[in-house]
């Protein structure tokens, strides 16, 4: 179970708007300063994880390769809303490891610890 | 522990206010306001008052009439100063748009 100070729900696609990117910069700045941060997937989020993606293909800056820099920010709480990827016939293969599929029920449990929740 | 949450998007346009409801425990408040008023003919509403839960529902009364949209009985009309003063009463706040 996590203290975090701050959830961080993704519900967009990769490359909607760049919501996806700067909710990675906010947690980045937020894990840099030492603040516990968890990362929540949900609804459209989920696609922001899954492998073999090729951005340069929409000429889209490649910011989900920044992913694999969570470990070194300790950011270690990572949580998916299961029933996202089943409505959405997703396999769970992920471009990151070390990621919890949650239910709905506990997902919510999960995001409710947390004192602050953004939501891109 | 409960969260106020501010559905500012309609269900018909966008999923937010279903990913609120997949997320939302009992005690919470759900307070409609901008576009989140056309929620209030949504099947997504309708069923939650039909069930019984602890969720509360309020719809910001300008931000319905603006809309010519007619909160039923059941859902309460709230000013913004009430708004201010619900999020004194919950400890956390999320903006779902």
């Amino acid at each position: 179970m996590t203290t975090n100070l701050l959830a961080i729900i993704n519900s967009s696609a990769p490359y909607n708007r760049n919501l996806g990117k700067e909710s990675l910069d906010v947690a980045l700045i937020f894990a840099s300063f030492e603040q516990g941060v968890s990362l929540f997937f949900q609804g459209d989020g989920v696609y922001q994880l899954i492998d073999q993606q090729n951005p340069q293909k929409i000429s889209a800056k490649d910011y989900l390769k920044t992913f694999s820099a969570f470990e070194f920010y300790d950011i270690e709480d990572i949580y998916i809303c299961q029933e996202s990827l089943t409505v959405r016939n997703l396999s769970e293969s992920f471009h990151i490891d070390n990621v919890q599929v949650l239910p709905p029920e506990t997902f919510a449990k999960h995001l409710a610890m947390h004192q602050q929740i953004l939501r891109f | 522990m409960s969260i106020l949450h501010l559905i500012r998007s309609s269900a018909f346009h966008r999923s937010d206010f279903e990913q609120c409801l997949s997320i939302a425990q009992s005690n919470d408040t759900i307070i409609f306001c901008d576009d989140g008023c056309y929620n209030l003919s949504h099947p997504l509403t309708t069923n939650l008052l039909a069930q019984e839960n602890k969720l509360t529902i309020k719809v910001l009364q300008d931000h319905a009439q603006a809309r010519a949209i007619i909160a039923p009985q059941t859902i309460e009309g709230i000013t913004m100063e009430d708004l201010v003063s619900l999020t004194f009463t919950h400890d956390k706040v999320i903006t779902w748009q």
